[in-house]
């Protein structure tokens, strides 16, 4: 077999097989490697785009790199269902089979140890945004202190009218950042009674995702499978708890936030 | 900023156009953001010390004339170099957006 | 009106999760031709907007 190994997860063996039309990276199918009792989930990929170079200018396009996170995820869904994969990186490869046996032997230990951890559980996102003021009808400017007042006429106490407006837009917008960050300490302390463990995350990137308003808690939620159903609809619960805040729920994910060896 | 525009295809337009000169645009929206923070903390200082009643009517109308003002002009220059308010911002990694997002 | 959305995975979820989460296969490795290695991705080539925990290469930016 000629090209790169492109190595989606490490798991242990797992007796249900893959969908027999499962595709990833490249449209192709993945192959299990099996070695010192673990399962390296392999796909075949060319060298003329994955070899360093070429690989190292593709991670720059955005559409390159939103095509392959898809196909990737692809593999890494149908894992989950069948059992709990350790995922790696996004374009982890290597040149043969051998490196990736290699790989496996480098890192057994630290492998075993995760994958018991990790093993029944599922990762659950939680996003909570607060919803843009719109308080004169403009859409929300990146400064804090809210839509512009509108231009006055030059004349006595526009001055100080500027001032008094400004400070209650202010008010108003801290105000609203308080009830936001209350709302979201509140959500996650319950969430995390659920969950086996979380991580915090820093706020989401508005630029890329473009969702509006903006990301107040952006946290990931370990959870065994078997609370999966009861966090859902915990999270779903709070839907009237907080006017002016959007709660965002993503998974079921493989456990990419516990992943790390110090986690 | 002479007031000759480059010529490029669609140059018909009067408003200059910076949009191909991308080293240029990224210059201005580094000191507009500069600016721009200078005086979003001009006037948050305003604000607390107008909230607190530190300042006299006079001073309050007149550094609020002069905060208005400052705010308008930014505007008029952001509209110049066809650049939003959510432009002005920089990403220091880590330690995440430089002005605030809303 | 606060709403839970499940939606499709938007782009930046994924990408959240797969450039700064799972495993890192770490070393400083890079491809070579006679050898088994694996490819260096160099994370900080990118785009600093793609995620925030990237740091950003402020040297490019002046």
């Amino acid at each position: 077999m000629s090209g790169l190994r492109y190595v989606y997860a490490v798991c242990r063996p797992f007796g249900t097989p893959l969908p027999r039309q499962l595709t990833g990276v490249g449209g192709v199918p993945p192959k299990q490697l099996v070695h010192h009792g673990l399962v390296a989930v392999v796909g075949q990929v060319p060298e003329e785009d994955f070899a360093e170079q070429p690989l190292r200018a593709h991670l720059e396009d955005l559409d390159w790199l939103g095509t392959t996170a898809r196909a990737h995820q692809n593999v890494i869904d149908a894992l989950t269902v069948v059992t709990s994969p350790l995922p790696l990186r996004l374009a982890t490869v290597f040149r043969d089979d051998s490196g990736v046996r290699a790989m496996i032997e480098q890192r057994e230990e630290t492998f075993l140890r995760t994958l018991d951890r990790l093993d029944g559980r599922v990762e659950w996102g939680v996003k909570v945004y607060s919803e843009s003021t719109e308080t004169s009808g403009e859409p929300e400017a990146s400064v804090d202190t809210g839509a512009r007042p509108a231009p006055s006429p030059g004349k006595t106490g526009s001055g100080r009218d500027y001032l008094r407006q400004r400070r209650n837009q202010r008010k108003e917008s801290e105000e609203k950042w308080e009830r936001a960050e209350q709302f979201s300490r509140r959500l996650h302390e319950s969430l995390s009674g659920y969950a086996e463990d979380t991580r915090i995350h820093a706020p989401q990137n508005a630029a890329l995702s473009r969702a509006p308003g903006r990301n107040i808690l952006n946290a990931a939620y370990l959870v065994p499978r078997a609370e999966s159903e009861a966090f859902v609809e915990l999270v779903d619960r709070t839907k009237d708890d907080a006017p002016g805040l959007r709660v965002e729920l993503t998974g079921p994910w493989a456990a990419y936030s516990f992943s790390g060896e110090d986690a | 900023m002479s007031g000759e525009a480059p010529k490029k295809a669609g140059a018909g337009r009067s408003r200059l156009d910076l949009e191909p000169d991308t080293v240029e645009r990224d210059l201005i929206k580094l000191v507009l953001t500069v600016v721009e923070l200078l005086r979003q903390l001009m006037e948050r200082q305003a604000v607390r010390r107008f909230d607190t009643g530190d300042l006299s009517e006079d001073q309050e109308e007149r550094i609020g004339l002069t905060l208005m003002l400052l705010d308008d002009r930014m505007a008029e220059l952001r509209d110049r170099y066809g650049l939003r308010p959510e432009d002005l911002n920089l990403d220091l990694g880590p330690l995440g957006p430089l002005l605030p997002r809303e | 009106m606060t709403v839970v959305e499940r939606r499709e995975v938007a782009l930046v979820d994924l990408l959240d999760r797969l450039l700064a989460g799972g495993v890192v296969i770490t070393g400083d490795l890079t491809l070579r031709i006679a050898d088994v290695d694996l490819v260096r991705i160099d994370l900080n080539a990118l785009i600093s907007s793609v995620n925030e925990n990237v740091p950003a290469p402020w040297e490019e930016m002046l």
